[in-house]
């Protein structure tokens, strides 16, 4: 610690700070532009210039000058103030002050401080840049005439999203930032630019003279989409979520988003949201009102009930109460078939997990990843299911210089990062790499073998997955497997990262214990600020394990009932907010058990194509309409808050929930928020957390490092590799995020439809060009669809995300790691 | 940057030579300048398509390169000519008429500063002070220097150029 005087105010504080840091601590006010909490200090626009005592004859920048024992520090003379008065004077030299049509204006620091030192005159003249504005692209807008080239922008782009979108160019005056030859910008439209600028120069353009900011209504809550957890602050003007704030104050995300939580919240205002409950007449869904499909309902259920029984599906975007509500329908139908999200993929994750370490959830919290020094990340496009804990990552890399290992089956963003190596391995062969890293830690006497259980039948079962073998069969190297065993064992904190989703449903059981066995035998389990991850695809995947929204005893999980109702052996299906024509793998089985169920009720904000085939459409709440909790996929416990009401009739999930169950003579009824929250604790084990308690950076329920219950060795199997000249993976791709975000415009605008993605190599050998259509068959299937292409994959894999309802990749993907096709041009 | 358009560009080009230099500088700590120059050396001026191969191979941003390129001088983004017409601008050559002389190699090739005529023969660059001011009015055609000019020497000069290769 440095003991220091700032304003005659004696400080203490750590010896890494600065003085500008110091002085914040102290709750002294520097202006700046070019500073930001999360990027390192820069020192480009000198309006936070301060006088240290030791350091007289000039001034001092205190963002970038750090502490030293006994400094004096004054914030502000005469001297100061002409200082920066000056400083600005330069900044509004070239700038061209429409502040009247300025979008940041009554937030821009420009603007401010132009204020506070009351620059009414300039004592400089010169030359008003005309710079044409770049409209390319629908989300970012990019004056660069109201640029004070503070580089925040660029900065936050290269540290912590790892794009690297933009660079300062030319020289002197001439100095500008743009992008590569100065064109339109084309990136992942994050967003993270526009957070970060300081002026008008970074604008999001959908929230373009909608409202100033002082009109906004702000309101915290967790963003909807994956399992990250994201505070989103949204910001609403006459019950419209018009924008989403920038808010680095709450939550995990330090103000981080990506381009779905940036820019993908505006499905909540579309005018195609349901607004009445629907009941099916003569064979169309017809408006009624509550009442009437209320009745529906319990008439239908009634006679399912005596008749093959109902099976409850349910999302796993819903709030903890929800789902408990959901579970509380099952029982009060008497069912023991409930399930969520398509059943397969968590189902074997969390089995898995639960025979090798006896929890279900991740060990360690987001920010011990920060810390990590060896992180192994299972499945390359990771980054694109949760891009903010992407973020997370490219930060240890990049900051903290973590050695990152990727298992993938392509080419990801992280493989750019520094020092990251892929162990690239051909499609659906995960297992295969994990056991031979496992073998590698055993053979080489460096795994921790202590208090674990079946060390020596794993020993004997790995034997035939050495490096070398699995090497000819996967693709990897042996070498870069022993590099990677070796980290991880040597690491003094390690992370191990497994993504889990609707979309990578093969061998999930198997790769879940092939990465515990590798947490158990690097030393991951069980050491301070290490830890295992398993990154929920959606916004509540965790909440809904914790809760146990699973098959009861002898009931059928959502796979089976979607074969039972097909069969006509299950007479109802109750669905809560999943499209799972859409999105569940084999569309065809999706379309069977919806057509073979006698009754069919469906919760949702949109005319899904499953809800078009519904008995009854019940309108629903987005996640801006509701309040509750989420827990995210470090177990963090955090408030859902309603910024806006719901359009027309439509109910939260658990409003529904509630009347349905009343409908059917039993009765949920709970004093408040915190009662119900209550009752949800106890049945996901959320052990001594109150619901006053979760706070604006939550609560993670377990502690910061969720202990093992037991450390058991499980030898599994890996795969053989698809044979085909093509194999097709699907997943999730960066701008989308379930179904849903294909109805919000951000998103959309930025990728609009399915599509396939191939390697350069292959498209060069097809002849293939960006935007032509090629068609894929397999399996008597024949998918049209628009080619994209890059650098990514390689030869001979193919990749289509599942989001787009239209592209009906689910024709072909039935739940397998690789779908081996023929590509027809 | 899409990498569609990129890969449309990239057939146009010969990459061989960009990425034997590549191979030489791959393990360099910082080689970004050195391959950045020994690229201009090879193919005359620095094409888009070996940007975007340098970023893929060294792992640097293409917004950081092209950041360089434009702040360094030395850098061309575009063809040059096969000769290099440098005319001095500095103090010397001003008072004694450099402002003539520019004008008269632009008619003469029909291109002005930072310009090169379409058949890739002349580059003309109105520079600083070239350090010959006791030649005033000085020009430079690729390293030969061409001192106390009048509007009939410079005819001379550029006539001289056009007719070789």
């Amino acid at each position: 610690m440095v003991n220091l005087t700032i304003d005659g105010k004696q400080i203490t504080v750590s010896k890494s700070a600065t003085i500008y840091e110091a002085a914040r601590e102290a709750g002294i006010d520097i202006p700046v532009l070019c500073y930001a909490k999360k990027l390192l200090p820069y020192g480009a626009c000198r309006v936070c210039l301060v006088e240290v005592e030791q350091m007289k004859g000039r001034l001092i920048p205190s963002c970038t000058t750090p502490v030293t024992e006994g400094m004096i520090v004054r914030t502000m003379s005469d001297e100061i103030r002409k200082v920066r008065k000056t400083v600005l004077e330069f900044l509004l030299v070239n700038h061209v002050v429409d502040c009247p049509v300025c979008d940041k204006g009554g937030e821009c620091d420009l603007q401010d401080l132009t204020y506070e030192y009351e620059v009414v005159t300039n004592r400089f003249a010169g030359e008003k840049f005309d710079l044409e504005k770049d409209e390319v692209n629908p989300l970012i807008e990019r004056n660069m005439n109201r640029c004070v080239l503070c580089g925040k922008c660029v900065r936050v782009c290269d540290e912590i999203v790892a794009y690297g979108s933009y660079s300062f160019i030319n020289r002197g005056f001439e100095t500008k930032i743009a992008t590569a030859f100065d064109r339109g910008l084309d990136c992942e439209f994050c967003g993270q630019c526009v957070s970060m600028c300081p002026v008008g120069a970074l604008l999001p353009r959908p929230f373009k003279f909608k409202a100033r900011p002082w009109q906004l209504k702000e309101v915290d809550s967790v963003c909807g989409y994956c399992g990250n957890g994201c505070t989103v602050t949204l910001g609403v003007l006459n019950n419209k979520v018009e924008t989403i704030r920038f808010n680095d104050k709450i939550g995990v995300n330090d103000g981080n988003l990506c381009v779905r939580g940036r820019f993908g919240s505006s499905y909540v205002n579309s005018g195609e949201r349901l607004t009445k409950p629907l009941v099916k007449r003569d064979g169309q869904l017809v408006e009624a009102d509550w009442d009437e499909a209320l009745a529906v309902i319990s008439a239908g259920l009634k006679k399912a009930q005596d008749g093959k029984g109902v099976g409850v599906i349910s999302g796993a975007r819903l709030t903890n109460e929800e789902l408990f509500l959901v579970k509380n329908l099952a029982s009060v139908i008497g069912t023991a078939n409930l399930d969520h999200s398509g059943g397969e993929c968590y189902k074997g994750v969390t089995e898995g997990l639960k025979q090798t370490l006896g929890v279900t959830a991740s060990t360690g919290t987001f920010p011990q990843v920060e810390e990590a020094d060896v992180i192994l990340s299972i499945r390359s496009d990771f980054y694109e299911t949760h891009p903010v804990f992407g973020m997370t990552v490219n930060q240890a890399v990049k900051r903290r210089e973590a050695q990152l290992f990727i298992v993938g089956d392509k080419n990801g963003k992280f493989d750019k990062l520094p020092g990251a190596k892929t162990l690239l391995h051909k499609p659906g062969l995960e297992v295969n790499v994990l056991n031979a890293l496992c073998q590698e830690l055993i053979a080489s006497g460096k795994a921790v073998t202590d208090g674990v259980n079946g060390l020596d039948a794993l020993t004997q079962a790995l034997a035939a997955y050495t490096p070398e073998k699995v090497a000819a069969l996967t693709g990897v190297s042996a070498e870069l497997i022993r590099a990677a065993a070796a980290a991880l064992a040597g690491a003094k904190r390690s992370a191990i990262l497994l993504a889990y989703g609707l979309p990578y449903t093969a061998q999930s059981r198997e790769i879940a214990i092939a990465a515990a066995n590798l947490a158990l035998l690097s030393g991951n389990v069980g050491k301070e600020g290490s830890g295992l991850y398993l990154c929920g695809e959606k916004a509540n995947s965790q909440g809904a394990i914790d809760l146990g929204v699973l098959p009861g005893p002898g009931g059928m999980g959502a796979q089976q009932m979607l074969t039972a109702a097909g069969k006509g052996e299950l007479s109802a299906l109750y669905i809560v907010g999943e499209d799972i024509v859409s999105s569940y793998p084999d569309r065809d089985k999706a379309l069977k058990a919806l057509a073979g169920a006698d009754f069919v009720v469906v919760h949702d904000l949109f005319m899904t194509p499953t809800a078009a085939l519904a008995d009854v459409v019940l309108p629903a709440a987005s996640f801006a309409e509701k309040d509750g909790t989420f827990t995210n996929a470090e177990r963090r416990i955090q408030k859902v808050r309603a910024g806006i009401s719901s359009p027309g009739e439509a109910k939260t999930d658990g409003a529904i929930l509630a009347q349905v169950i009343a409908c059917l003579g039993s009765s949920v009824s709970y004093t408040g928020p915190a009662a119900l929250f209550a009752a949800v604790a106890e049945s996901a084990g959320y052990t001594g957390i109150a619901y006053d308690q979760i706070g604006p950076q939550g609560v993670v329920w377990g502690g910061e490092s969720l202990t093992v219950k037991h450390k058991n060795l499980i030898a599994v199997a890996g795969a053989e590799p698809v044979a085909g000249d093509y194999v097709l993976l699907t997943g999730s791709a960066l701008h989308h995020s379930g179904t849903v975000s294909t109805r919000a415009t951000g998103p959309n605008a930025v990728v609009s439809e399915g599509y396939v993605e191939f390697g350069s190599e292959d498209a060069k050998a097809l002849k293939l060009r960006e935007g032509d259509q090629v068609a894929l068959k397999a399996n008597g299937v024949e998918l049209k669809l628009k080619a994209k292409i890059g650098k990514r994959l390689p030869k001979g894999v193919l990749f289509a995300p599942y989001h787009f309802s239209s592209a009906q990749i689910n024709t072909l993907y039935k739940g397998e790691a690789a779908v081996a096709v023929q590509v027809v041009r | 940057m899409s990498e569609a358009v990129a890969e449309v560009q990239e057939e146009e080009i010969d990459l061989a030579g960009a990425n034997a230099i590549l191979d030489k500088y791959l393990d360099m700590h910082g080689a970004l300048m050195p391959v950045l120059q020994a690229i201009q050396e090879h193919y005359g001026f620095v094409p888009e398509p070996c940007v975007h191969l340098v970023a893929e191979r060294l792992n640097v941003y293409t917004s950081q390169i092209y950041g360089v390129l434009t702040f360094y001088a030395q850098f061309h983004l575009e063809p040059r000519g096969k000769y290099i017409v440098r005319v001095c601008m500095g103090t010397a050559c001003h008072v004694k008429g450099a402002g003539r002389i520019a004008e008269t190699i632009k008619e003469r090739i029909g291109v002005g500063h930072a310009e090169t005529t379409e058949d890739l023969k002349f580059t003309a660059e109105y520079v600083a002070c070239i350090g010959a001011c006791g030649m005033a009015p000085v020009i430079m055609v690729n390293e030969d220097t061409f001192g106390s000019l009048t509007v009939q020497k410079v005819d001379e000069v550029i006539a001289k150029y056009q007719k070789m290769d």
